[in-house]
C-alpha cells in the first residue's frame, strides 16, 4: 500500500503541473452565503482547473456541503459569482439544468430512488434528460454497472443492497450522466469500515480516467493518495490549500495544524 | 421496515400454543377464570344476535310476496325481502327506461374491459391504462348513459375512447401470452431484427390511424336514444356521481397539493384559499350552494342541469380533500430526494412525475382509499337535494302504496351493498400496497 502510495503521488505531481496549465472549469470570485443572519461562506475564491482533484476538509459546520453544493445550485448563494464551465450560476432556470447534467454529485445518504430498481436508477438521467433510447441507456448503465463492480445486482432495489452497494450505485449513476465534474459530500461518512473501502476504490479508479473531482472527505489517506489539493475550511473560509505533500507534513496554518492534530 | 432473514437453524418445534387449534384455545380463551367468564359471556351474546339476525333474515323471512300485508299474513316475525326484490331493478337503476338497462350494463361491462389489464400482471404500460380509464372511458360511458345527437366533438372523443378501448385490450392479450407491448408486438412481426424504436412508434401511430378512421365512419351511423338526467336514479347514480368524483379527486388534489407547495405567491395563495374553504365546509352545505347559488353566478339563459352542478360541486370537495392527503404524502419525501433527481439533470415536472410523486403515493395509498370510501359513502347525500340515488331509492320503497312502512329490510339491504363495495375497496388497497412494497430494509 505504501509503494502504491508513492507511486501514485509521483504521478499526481505530473498531473498537478498539467493540470495548473490547463483550463479552468469552477471558478468562485467573493463569493459569500447566509443562512438567514449566519454567514456560512465568506468571499470564498477558488479555481479548480480541469482534471484536477481536490479534497475539502474541516470541522463540522464550517461549511464545506454548502461550498460543494452551491456549485450545482443546490445551494443558492447571495453575493459573488461562480461560474462553471464557462456559465455562470444565476436565475436562469435553464443554466442551472444545464449544468446539473455536467456536474454529477454523490451524497452521504446515497439518495437513491428506492421505488427503481437499480438499472432504472442509473437510466432515469440518460433517458429523460439526455434522451437517450432506452437500450442504450441500458447498455451504459450496465456498463457503470460493471465498472463499480456489481453488475449482478441490477435489477435488485436499493433497499436490497449494502450501504457500500449503494454509495456505488450512486456513483454510477452519477458516471452515467457522463459528467465534466464529480462532487462527493462525505460519501463514506455513513458507512461501516469494511464498505468504506470498497467505494474508496472506485473513487480512486475513477480519479485515474482524469475526472475533475471535488471531495468532501476526513479519508485523509484517500486525500494523501489522491487529490491535487487539498482545501481546510473553518467558519465559512478557506484557511490553507496546498498541495497533499506540503499541507500534511507542513502545515502552515494554526488552525490546520490543530486540525490535523485533532484527525490524525 | 421488515427486514427479511434467510437464516437456517435446526428447526425447533413451535410452541404447543402456535400449531394446534386446542393449544391456541386455552392459551388467548381460557387462561384465567376471568377470560373464561368473559369467553362464555362474549360467545352468549354473539350467539343471541347472530340467532336473532338469522332467524329474522332467513329464516322467517319472506321471500316471495306480493305486497307487505302478504309478508305479514306469511311470517309477521320474519324480514319482508319481497318488497326489495321486487324494487331491486329501481335500486340499482332508478328510473331508467327499462328497455335500454342494456346501455348502462354495456357500460360498465367495457369499464371492466378496461381496467382489468390494471390487475394482470404480465401487461406492461399500466399508467397509460389507468390515464385513458380516466381521461377517455367519461366519454364513451357518458355517451352511452346519456344517449341523444352527437356533435362533432364527441363524435371524436368517442371514437377514441373506443379506439383506445380495443387497443388496451388487444395490448392485454398480447402482453398476457408474451409478456410484450403491443409496439414491440408489431415490430416483432415485421422480419427486420434489430428494428430501431422510431420505426416501432410509427407503425404503431399507423395502425392506430387507420384504425381510428374505420371507426369514426362506423359510429357515425350509430346512435341511442337520449335518456334525461332525470331518469337516472339508484346504484348507477350513486356510482356515476362518486365515480367521477373519484377519478378526479387525485388529478385535482395533485394540482393543488403542488400548487400550495408552489414558489409563486399567486398560484401559493390560490390553492391555500381554495382548500381551506372547502375543507371548512360541509358536504351537504357545499351540495345546496352548488344548485341553488351557483347557477346565479353563470351567465344569463345559461342552464346547467343540477346533477352536472352536484357532480362539479362534488369533485371540487373531494379535490380539495384530497390535496391534503397528497401533501402529507409529498411530506414524506425527504429532501435528498428531490436533490438525487437534480444532481440527474431532471427539471421540476420530472422530479414530481419520476421520482417524488410515484413514491409519496405509495406511500399515500390507505389514505386515498380511505377517501374513495368516504366519498363513495357521501354521495349519498345528495338525496337530501332531491336525486334520486340509491339511498333515495332504498327510502322511498316504504313509500310505495304496497310496500308502505317497509323501511327496515331496504335499509339493512343497503348497508350490505355498501359494506361490500367499501370492503373490497379496503381489501384491494391493502393488496396494492404489498404489491407495490419495495422497502426491503433501509
Ligand atoms: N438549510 C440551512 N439553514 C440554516 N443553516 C444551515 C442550513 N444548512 C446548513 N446550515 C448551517 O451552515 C453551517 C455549514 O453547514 P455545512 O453543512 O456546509 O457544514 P459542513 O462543513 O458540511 O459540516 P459537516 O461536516 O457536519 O457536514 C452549519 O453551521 C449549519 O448549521
Ligand atoms: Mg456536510
Amino acid at each position: 500500500m505504501a509503494q502504491t502510495n508513492t507511486q501514485k503521488t509521483e504521478k499526481n505531481r505530473e498531473q498537478l503541473v498539467s493540470a495548473a496549465s490547463g483550463e479552468i472549469i469552477i471558478e468562485f470570485v467573493k463569493v459569500n452565503k447566509w443562512y438567514g443572519d449566519f454567514h456560512v461562506l465568506k468571499d470564498i475564491d477558488l479555481d479548480v482547473h480541469k482534471g484536477e482533484r481536490i479534497v475539502v476538509c474541516g470541522p463540522s459546520g464550517s461549511g464545506k456541503s454548502t461550498l460543494i453544493r452551491c456549485i450545482n445550485n443546490l445551494e443558492e448563494h447571495q453575493s459573488g459569482s461562480i461560474v462553471v464551465d464557462g456559465i455562470t450560476l444565476n436565475r436562469n432556470l435553464k443554466n442551472i439544468d444545464h449544468i446539473r447534467t455536467e456536474v454529477g454529485m454523490v451524497f452521504q445518504n446515497f439518495n437513491l430512488f428506492p421505488h427503481l430498481t437499480i438499472i432504472e436508477n442509473l437510466t432515469l438521467g440518460p433517458i429523460w434528460t439526455r434522451k437517450m433510447p432506452k437500450v442504450d441507456a441500458n447498455d451504459l448503465a450496465m456498463k457503470y454497472l460493471e465498472r463499480v463492480k456489481i453488475p449482478e445486482q441490477a435489477d435488485k432495489f436499493p433497499g436490497q443492497l449494502s450501504g457500500g452497494q449503494q454509495q456505488r450505485v450512486a456513483i454510477a449513476r452519477s458516471l452515467c450522466m457522463n459528467p465534466k465534474i464529480m462532487l462527493f459530500d462525505e460519501p463514506t461518512s455513513a458507512l461501516d469500515p469494511e464498505m468504506i473501502k470498497e467505494v474508496l476504490e472506485v473513487m480512486i479508479e475513477l480519479a485515474d480516467t482524469g475526472m475533475t473531482m471535488i471531495v468532501v472527505t476526513h479519508e485523509m489517506g484517500f486525500a494523501e493518495t489522491v487529490a491535487d489539493r487539498v482545501i481546510l475550511m473553518d467558519q465559512g473560509q478557506i484557511v490553507e490549500e496546498n498541495e497533499p505533500g506540503e499541507f500534511f507534513n507542513n502545515p502552515q496554518h494554526e488552525r490546520t495544524k490543530l486540525f490535523l492534530s485533532q484527525i490524525l | 421496515m421488515a427486514t427479511i432473514k434467510t437464516m437456517k437453524k435446526n428447526a425447533v418445534t413451535a410452541p404447543l400454543s402456535e400449531i394446534s387449534v386446542l393449544g391456541w384455545i386455552r392459551k388467548n380463551l381460557f387462561s384465567s377464570v376471568l377470560n373464561t367468564l368473559l369467553t362464555f359471556v362474549t360467545v352468549y351474546i354473539i350467539y343471541t344476535t347472530l340467532k336473532g339476525v338469522w332467524s329474522w333474515g332467513i329464516v322467517d323471512a319472506v321471500w316471495v310476496a306480493e305486497n307487505r300485508r302478504e309478508c305479514f299474513a306469511i311470517n309477521v316475525d320474519g324480514a319482508c325481502w319481497a318488497g326489495v326484490i321486487a324494487w331491486l331493478d329501481n335500486i340499482f337503476y332508478g328510473r331508467y327506461p327499462r328497455e335500454e338497462l342494456w346501455r348502462i350494463n354495456l357500460g360498465i361491462f367495457f369499464l371492466f374491459m378496461w381496467m382489468v389489464p390494471l390487475w394482470l400482471p404480465r401487461v406492461k404500460a399500466k399508467i397509460s391504462i389507468g390515464m385513458t380509464t380516466v381521461f377517455l372511458y367519461p366519454f364513451l360511458g357518458g355517451y352511452l348513459f346519456a344517449g341523444g345527437e352527437k356533435g362533432i366533438f364527441m363524435q371524436v372523443m368517442l371514437t377514441a375512447a373506443v379506439v383506445c378501448l380495443l387497443v388496451n385490450t388487444i395490448h392485454s392479450i398480447i402482453g398476457v401470452f408474451s409478456g410484450r407491448s403491443l409496439p414491440e408486438f408489431f415490430a416483432s412481426l415485421s422480419n427486420k431484427k434489430n428494428i430501431c424504436e422510431k420505426t416501432q412508434r410509427n407503425i404503431f401511430f399507423g395502425f392506430l390511424a387507420i384504425l381510428f378512421v374505420l371507426i369514426y365512419v362506423w359510429q357515425m351511423s350509430w346512435n341511442v336514444e337520449r335518456v334525461p338526467w332525470t331518469k337516472w336514479g339508484g346504484l348507477f347514480l350513486t356510482l356515476v356521481i362518486a365515480g367521477i368524483g373519484i377519478a378526479s379527486a387525485l388529478p385535482g388534489g395533485i394540482v393543488l397539493a403542488l400548487g400550495r407547495r408552489s414558489r409563486m405567491p399567486v398560484i401559493r395563495v390560490f390553492s391555500t384559499a381554495f382548500i381551506e374553504l372547502f375543507r371548512s365546509v360541509p358536504i351537504i352545505t357545499v351540495l345546496f350552494m352548488a344548485t341553488t347559488m351557483f347557477p346565479l353566478f353563470m351567465p344569463q339563459g345559461f342552464v346547467l342541469n343540477k346533477l352536472v352542478q352536484v357532480i362539479i360541486a362534488v369533485c371540487l370537495f373531494n379535490a380539495a380533500y384530497m390535496a391534503e392527503t397528497v401533501r402529507g404524502g409529498l411530506q414524506t419525501i425527504p429532501q435528498g430526494q428531490f436533490e438525487g433527481a437534480h444532481t440527474i439533470g431532471l427539471g421540476y415536472w420530472q422530479t414530481m412525475g419520476l421520482v417524488v410523486m410515484p413514491q409519496a403515493l405509495k406511500h399515500m395509498i390507505p389514505n386515498i382509499v380511505g377517501n374513495f370510501i368516504t366519498v363513495l359513502k357521501d354521495t349519498t347525500l345528495v338525496s337530501i337535494i332531491g336525486l334520486f340515488d340509491v339511498l333515495g331509492m332504498l327510502r322511498s320503497i316504504g313509500k310505495d302504496l304496497p310496500w308502505l312502512g317497509l323501511h327496515i329490510e331496504p335499509l339493512v339491504f343497503g348497508a350490505i351493498l355498501f359494506f361490500l363495495i367499501c370492503f373490497t375497496m379496503s381489501k384491494y388497497s391493502r393488496h396494492l400496497e404489498a404489491k407495490l412494497s419495495t422497502n426491503h430494509h433501509n
